[in-house]
């Protein structure tokens, strides 16, 4: 029996020890196998970039869009939508985007950057960063920027828009002294564009919103030339490649979301009494381009064949928009020749771009300068088709091209403040209405 | 004490694998939920034994005869209703469904809340993996037991009974007891057939066509058409038109064109026909389940051995491919070696294999396909060929209410297609075996070591063939496997002291090492090369459609216990325990300390048959929650955006992105810490014919660990911290009254009750917490509310809680969202009769939960299809009144029946001039308004951002168990050569519910075993069992 015990003790010793030798108990969970502790800042920035192209093209767009008159609600939660019935939780994905996957990720590139002095690629995030602070305050109007995305700080303070804009401006300078130029680190982008051109045309975009049309027109004189748009890569046909108007509209969401009743169509439509086509003029082309008759509503944004065919690509920042912007700056600022050869360019380029007729205006065409004015922001209206910048010339503008509310007098103002930053951010003011006035936009 | 009953409490208290002369060991006699049989003994949280009334903490006891009887595949659902405080909640009622487990409200809010399960002493895994808003029901792991071969199941509800389990012990402890071999040798087979419905449903109208503003329209979404009994009688088909060839050769023309008008409300539909039944019967079926159980007992001086073996075979209430079978073999092997050793196996197989129906919010699931479907619609051909006008097919193509040709996938599944062309598959292998040696190495101590390692594999088959609804239009397949393991190794010294003539003291040690890996590899193939052939293979994919993923993770624990049982004369018994673990997911060791008092009141007490016995207890201890594995560092991922709706940008499609995860880990992270006191008593009153057993408890869990919402302006979503500090406390009952007892009939009534208060203390001010759910509606963590509230879209009031109306009229959303109801029940109980009549015996249990809500997504939903018979209701006005009633769009009665465009599904002017409308009159307090189509579709119903208004008390009570078994005249058995026995018997299960809450057995949960409860959203249905069963004791 002795001899029993003996094997009975030093068999428990082996397993206590096998169990204890085997795996260190501290080690264990420190480093997930399936996850990394750190990237590289180059790896890093398509997934900004592709932040970017989602809250320009994805939900914020489409929200933009319905409140703007691009689109309008036709089915499910998109009918309350385009009613502008709307709660503060309906804003927080768009939020989170360009927080989290957008804007924190380009400052921590840009410290890496800096460490490795690596400019070509501080200058694309400053641009990417930029971008992404534009298209916020667009939304949002005062936002958290200079507290945001600090370890430091977990209550970011709510900064001016005003403020938000110039410190886009200042990125956009700082790229181009770190020599914004080329192609470089633009995975997410498709096109044959030009980072400093790039930075330009944002710069006066932001100039543009705030009202500053001489700093405008100087950013855009060195802006985006023809052929040479910023166009989010859609060329593959997959999901999560292609482009996210079509994955909404046909792939994911059909029916949802109609340009049935939308001001868009009014002004393509030969049937409305809006309808832009006169002498010099035939956008039947264009319509066809933009839309589809009964598909899965009587009109819906073209998903095929059209402008938001699976594998199109979608301008982030274009051509047209530069041009319209020189269009409009010096228009206000009294040239009207010159804002008539930057329009003549734009309707050329539809020409090229979608057939039909838009023979050159000339001055005479025009009853007043105000007219002309609203020719230039309607051409950008159109032409701008499902991007978020028309909702904020519409609003600058105090709805100088006459978009019909879809319901009641007025147009949406801005984006509530999403659930998610009230609950969790003290320095968060309150939800708000749609139809509060941003600071930049007081109407 | 005496030296007999010395003898007794050591042989009681010795080993899970009693020693063969410790038969008296077995409980006996108690019934089911009984916590009060005084004198029989219970088993510990580490699978050792102790007198019942010994013990300073309350046990639920139920008997494994009371789990067969349930007739529930699971052995955690046929716990339900069993003991007080133990909620139990199945996902859906499709076969081999998992469930939730709840003991004495909810202690985590990242963490499982899930008991831990100790099977003949050794930790088994209940994983449920998966669970979400959509996709199948997933199974939970403990289901893979077979309830035939359970002798008993302990609920250790409290921490002072579970504390040398530490860190996993918080959410209580499950012990579980395997049968043993009994004297002699029997043969027990037993056969039950029963037949499972739905049992409850949602109703359908059957008024109006599919459709939109009262006129029809093919491939429509809603039911908002025409009036169904004024059409012509016949569809009017373009004979030169595309068509639709089912499978059987059935053609569905295209409709001609005939345009509705201001007098043509149907257009080219002329059909009266409306299909809700039969497209139900396509739907549901009675479900047929066989389950035979085969086992042999024996047992001598030296030995005893049991041995089963039990084929489940199932299937579901839903048509076609849903189905559960489980097979398992057990053998339970002891061998009493000599006076000093006995060494045993336990060891146990099951395999699963079960095939699914997807649900929940999901294109391709069957309710939300098979409820929005038209009424005028007839689903049952789902499969044929499509021929366009010029006669060019299309095979396999799939015909559904959103699309009647089949031209294209319908947006929604034809309920048909969900049930028989897709396929969810599960297979299971698992294995349990359980080593133990027990050594007497002095006449008082023994000495246990127990190894247990418990395996299992489940391999997991989506498959969508092309033309599925939705995203999978192309095809997708997944292939997933999914293996867990848990080895543990468990040494136990057990002595025995007499320190003076009137004190006892009983003495354990222990140390037990547990690890545990789980390891998930699979992949998904989309958008298929060839499209008419079912192969489960990835290379029918082209590279950049074919996705790897993979997953794994490991936990060590290891934990020393002592405890110490004194026994003081006879009268007073105090448990101190203290157990101290070391894990790798926290840094330093956690120690759980815990005591008990027990003292037998009525030893004090003169002798009374009023007042047969009496005793008191307290208890109080520290147990905790160990936090999730990984969440130390801030990982880097792979890059990615979505909107919420579906569309997304891939970085993996752009070259590879890695960048900082939105979640920020934590290095300080530590265990969630939960302390618990309770205190009850336990009585006897006239000569043991009352028992009754009281138990208030009161629990604090601080420091829980949990992601918090943070706002994303930091950059960040989601922070882990040891953020929220939680609280339950309640009260819990059991009763049993031995009513009649002679010798041909006895009569017992027995019953618990219990409520529970659960309270979230405090997040750290973090914003409330999302458990499940979706944007619009969720179950949540909110300070100052119970664990998952539900949170979303509330009506605009005023301060004094007004509805703020419209200009029209109508109330009007908030632009904040908040709280809008509780999931957790004010109180639960049941009550039961059972007992026999000379050979005829007999159980009957209702069950009640009161005060819980539920959202009933599936319901507003409904209202916005124009499905739920509310939206078809009907009212006629006079011409003035139709003048001032307007509906949400602000057009009046009279100018909606002037506008050529609708149609007389929504308005019809008689002949009389008055008005009928289709909707219903409601006044909000600014005079009567008009509900129809348009508040419906939109902030009257499902998709509207109010989900206030959707939720619903889902109070029940229901009639859980009704069994009748009677055992054959020996005279008859003898004759068929059964020695032992015939019983026949029959167990009805859910045979009545009553509640308040629509369409669906409120005991369901779209989120399965997750923490976030009382979802409804087109959940699969729950059942009803009516089986017959058979036994023969050979």
């Amino acid at each position: 029996m002795k001899k029993l015990s003996y094997i009975l003790v030093a068999g428990v010793a082996l397993m206590v020890g096998a169990s204890s030798c085997t795996k260190d108990i501290k080690e264990i969970n420190k480093v997930n196998p399936g996850q990394f502790s750190d990237s590289d800042p180059t790896l890093m920035i398509t997934g900004a970039q592709l932040a970017n192209v989602l809250v320009n093209e994805g939900e914020a767009a489409r929200l933009a869009g319905i409140f703007s008159g691009h689109h309008n609600g036709y089915d499910r939660q998109f009918i309350s939508y385009a009613q502008y019935n709307m709660t503060a939780g309906d804003f927080n994905t768009p939020w989170g985007n360009l927080y989290t996957e957008g804007i924190a990720q380009c400052r921590i590139i840009r410290e890496k950057a800096a460490r490795a002095n690596n400019k070509s690629l501080n200058a694309v995030a400053c641009i990417t960063e930029a971008n992404l602070l534009l298209t916020a305050s667009a939304l949002w109007g005062d936002i958290p920027d200079s507290e945001a995305c600090n370890d430091a700080i977990t209550a970011p303070k709510f900064d001016k828009m005003s403020d938000v804009h110039k410190h886009a401006i200042a990125l956009l300078d700082s790229a181009l002294a770190y020599g914004a130029a080329g192609q470089a680190y633009g995975s997410a982008y498709a096109g044959s564009y030009d980072w400093a051109e790039v930075a330009n045309t944002l710069k006066a975009r932001a100039y543009l919103r705030m009202g500053d049309y001489t700093n405008a027109l100087d950013a855009a004189k060195n802006g985006i030339a023809a052929g040479n748009d910023l166009m989010a890569d859609h060329s593959q046909a997959t999901p999560g490649a292609w482009n996210l108007y079509y994955d909404f509209l046909d792939w994911n969401r059909s029916g949802y979301m109609s340009a049935s009743g939308s001001h868009m169509e009014a002004l393509l439509d030969t049937g409305s009494t809006k309808c832009r086509n006169n002498a010099k003029t035939d956008e039947l082309s264009r319509f066809d381009n933009y839309f589809l008759v009964d598909y899965y509503t009587p009109l819906d944004p073209n998903i095929d064949g059209g402008i938001f065919s699976a594998t199109n690509n979608f301008p982030i920042v274009s051509y047209v928009e530069n041009e319209l912007i020189l269009a409009e700056c010096y228009a206000r600022g009294g040239d009207f020749p010159n804002a008539l050869v930057h329009l003549n360019n734009v309707r050329s380029s539809n020409a090229a771009t979608y057939g039909g007729q838009y023979d050159a205006y000339d001055l005479t065409d025009f009853a007043s300068p105000a007219e002309g004015i609203v020719e230039i922001l309607t051409e950008k209206y159109v032409s701008l088709y499902g991007q978020i910048e028309p909702w904020c010339d519409v609003r600058r503008t105090k709805n100088a091209i006459g978009v019909t509310p879809y319901t009641g007098t007025q147009l949406p103002q801005r984006f509530l403040v999403p659930q998610d930053e009230i609950n969790a951010n003290k320095n968060a003011p309150a939800a708000g209405s749609l139809f509060d006035a941003l600071e930049l936009w007081p109407q | 004490m005496n030296k007999k009953s010395l003898l007794m409490v050591m042989a009681a208290s010795a080993c899970a694998i009693p020693f063969a002369t410790a038969q008296t060991a077995s409980p006996g006699g108690s019934t089911d939920g009984d916590t009060l049989n005084v004198g029989t003994v219970t088993v510990t949280a580490i699978g050792t034994t102790k007198s019942v009334r010994k013990t300073g903490y309350t046990v639920s006891q139920v008997q494994g005869k009371g789990l067969v009887s349930s007739g529930e595949s699971g052995v955690i659902q046929a716990l339900t209703g069993k003991a007080s405080n133990v909620q139990i909640t199945k996902s859906a009622g499709d076969p081999g469904a998992g469930a939730y487990i709840q003991i004495r409200g909810q202690n985590t809010i990242s963490g499982s809340n899930q008991p831990l399960i100790v099977v003949d002493g050794i930790p088994v895994s209940n994983s449920s993996f998966g669970g979400g808003t959509d996709g199948v029901v997933q199974q939970s792991r403990l289901n893979d037991l077979n309830p035939s071969d359970i002798e008993s199941i302990e609920v250790l509800k409290g921490a002072a009974a579970a504390a040398v389990w530490g860190t996993r012990a918080a959410n209580g402890v499950i012990v579980i007891t395997t049968k043993k071999g009994k004297r002699g040798m029997s043969i027990e087979f037993s056969s039950t057939y029963s037949i499972d419905q739905v049992n409850r449903e949602y109703e359908k109208q059957g008024t109006f066509g599919q459709g939109s503003v009262g006129k029809f329209a093919a491939n429509a979404a809603n039911s908002f058409g025409d009036r169904i009994a004024l059409r012509d009688g016949s569809d009017s088909i373009n004979p030169a038109g595309a068509r639709f060839v089912s499978d059987d050769g059935t053609v569905y023309g295209a409709y001609a064109a005939v345009p509705t008008s201001a007098t043509n409300s149907s257009g080219a539909k002329g059909d009266k026909t409306v299909y809700n039944d039969a497209n139900r019967d396509q739907v549901f079926r009675n479900g047929i389940t066989m389950n035979n159980n085969l086992s042999i007992s024996s047992a001598n001086e030296k030995s005893n051995m049991f041995f089963s073996l039990s084929d489940w075979n199932q299937k579901g209430i839903m048509n076609g491919t849903s189905d559960y079978r489980r097979t398992t073999a057990r053998l339970n092997f002891n061998q009493h070696v000599n006076n000093k050793l006995d060494v045993g196996l336990n060891a146990f197989m099951s395999r699963i294999t079960s095939n699914r129906i997807q649900q929940g919010s999901n294109l391709d699931g069957l309710y939300l396909g098979y409820l929005r479907t038209a009424p005028d619609f007839d689903n049952t051909d789902y499969r044929g060929t499509y021929y366009s006008a010029a006669g060019i097919p299309k095979f396999n193509a799939h015909r559904g209410y959103r699309r009647y040709l089949g031209d294209v996938a319908p947006t929604y599944n034809n309920p048909g297609w969900t049930l028989n062309e897709q396929t969810n598959t599960s297979d299971v292998t698992r294995f349990t075996m359980t080593p133990e040696l027990g050594y007497k190495w002095k006449e008082n101590s023994k000495f246990i070591a127990r190894l247990g390692y418990d395996m299992s594999t489940d391999r997991r088959i989506t498959y969508f063939p092309v033309n599925s609804a939705g995203s999978y239009a192309n095809g997708s397949f997944s292939d997933q496997n999914i293996q867990e393991s848990e080895l543990s190794m468990h040494f136990i010294n057990q002595s025995s002291f007499k320190l003076s003539k009137s004190i006892n003291l009983n003495t354990t040690a222990g140390y037990l090492y547990t690890y545990n890996t789980l390891y998930s590899i699979g992949g998904t193939a989309s958008q298929f090369i060839i499209r008419d052939q079912d192969r489960f293979a990835f290379i029918n994919a082209t590279t950049e459609n074919q996705d790897p993923f993979n997953s794994y993770s490991e936990l060590l624990n290891n934990r020393l216990y002592a405890v110490l049982d004194f026994d003081i004369q006879d009268k007073f018994f105090i448990q101190a325990t203290a157990a101290s673990e070391a894990s790798s997911t926290f840094a330093d060791r956690f120690f759980s300390p815990s005591a008990s008092l027990a003292y037998e009141l009525s030893k004090d007490l003169p002798k009374s048959d009023l007042l047969s016995y009496a005793k008191l207890r307290a208890s109080g201890g520290r147990v905790g929650v160990a936090p999730p594995a990984y969440i130390w560092n801030t990982n880097y991922v792979s890059a990615g955006s979505s909107s919420g709706w579906g569309d997304y940008m891939d970085a993996s499609l752009f070259g590879g992105s890695i960048y900082r995860s939105s979640t920020q880990g934590n290095p300080d992270i530590r265990p969630e810490m939960k302390t618990e006191i309770e205190i009850g008593a336990d009585f006897k009153f006239f000569k043991n014919k009352v028992s009754l057993g009281v138990t208030y408890y009161k629990n604090n869990i601080e420091g829980a660990v949990l992601p918090i919402t943070v706002a994303n302006s930091t950059g960040y979503s989601n922070q882990w911290k040891n953020a929220a500090d939680l609280s339950n406390k309640g009260f819990e009952a059991d009763l049993n009254v031995n009513v009649i007892k002679k010798k041909d009939l006895v009569v017992n009534v027995y019953g618990n009750f219990g409520m529970n208060r659960n309270m979230v203390e405090s997040l750290s001010g973090a914003a409330p917490i999302f458990l499940q759910g979706f944007t619009g509606t969720s179950s949540r963590a909110v300070e100052g509310q119970a664990m998952g509230a539900f949170w979303g879209g509330k009506w605009a009031r005023d301060n004094d809680g007004k509805l703020l109306l419209d200009a029209n009229g109508f109330p009007q959303a908030a632009s904040e969202e908040g709280v809008l109801g509780d999931p957790n029940p004010d109180w639960r109980g049941s009550i039961g009769l059972n007992g026999n009549f000379k050979r005829l015996s007999f159980n009957v249990l209702v069950e009640a939960c009161q005060g819980n809500q539920m959202w009933a997504g599936t319901y507003g939903i409904l209202k916005n299809f124009g499905i739920a018979p509310e939206t078809a209701n009907e009212f006629t006005v006079t011409a003035d009144e139709a003048q001032n009633i307007v509906d949400y769009r602000g057009v009046s009665i009279a100018a909606a029946a002037a506008n050529p465009a609708a149609g007389n599904g929504l308005v019809m002017t008689n002949a009389d001039g008055t008005i009928t409308c289709r909707g219903n009159i409601e006044d909000y307090g600014n005079g009567k308004v008009w509900l129809n189509q348009y508040w419906y579709t939109g902030l009257g119903g499902g998709f509207g951002s109010v989900s206030e208004q959707f939720i619903q008390d889902a109070s029940w009570v229901r009639l859980r168990e009704l069994t009748m078994n009677y055992a054959l005249p020996e005279g008859v058995a003898n004759a068929l050569h059964v020695p032992g026995g015939i019983t026949v018997g029959f167990t009805g299960r859910n045979l009545a519910l009553w509640t308040k809450f629509p369409g669906v057995d409120p005991e369901t949960n779209l989120t399965g075993v997750t923490n976030g409860r009382g979802l409804d959203y087109f959940n699969n249905p729950g059942t009803k069992s009516f089986m017959f069963n058979i036994k023969f004791n050979l």
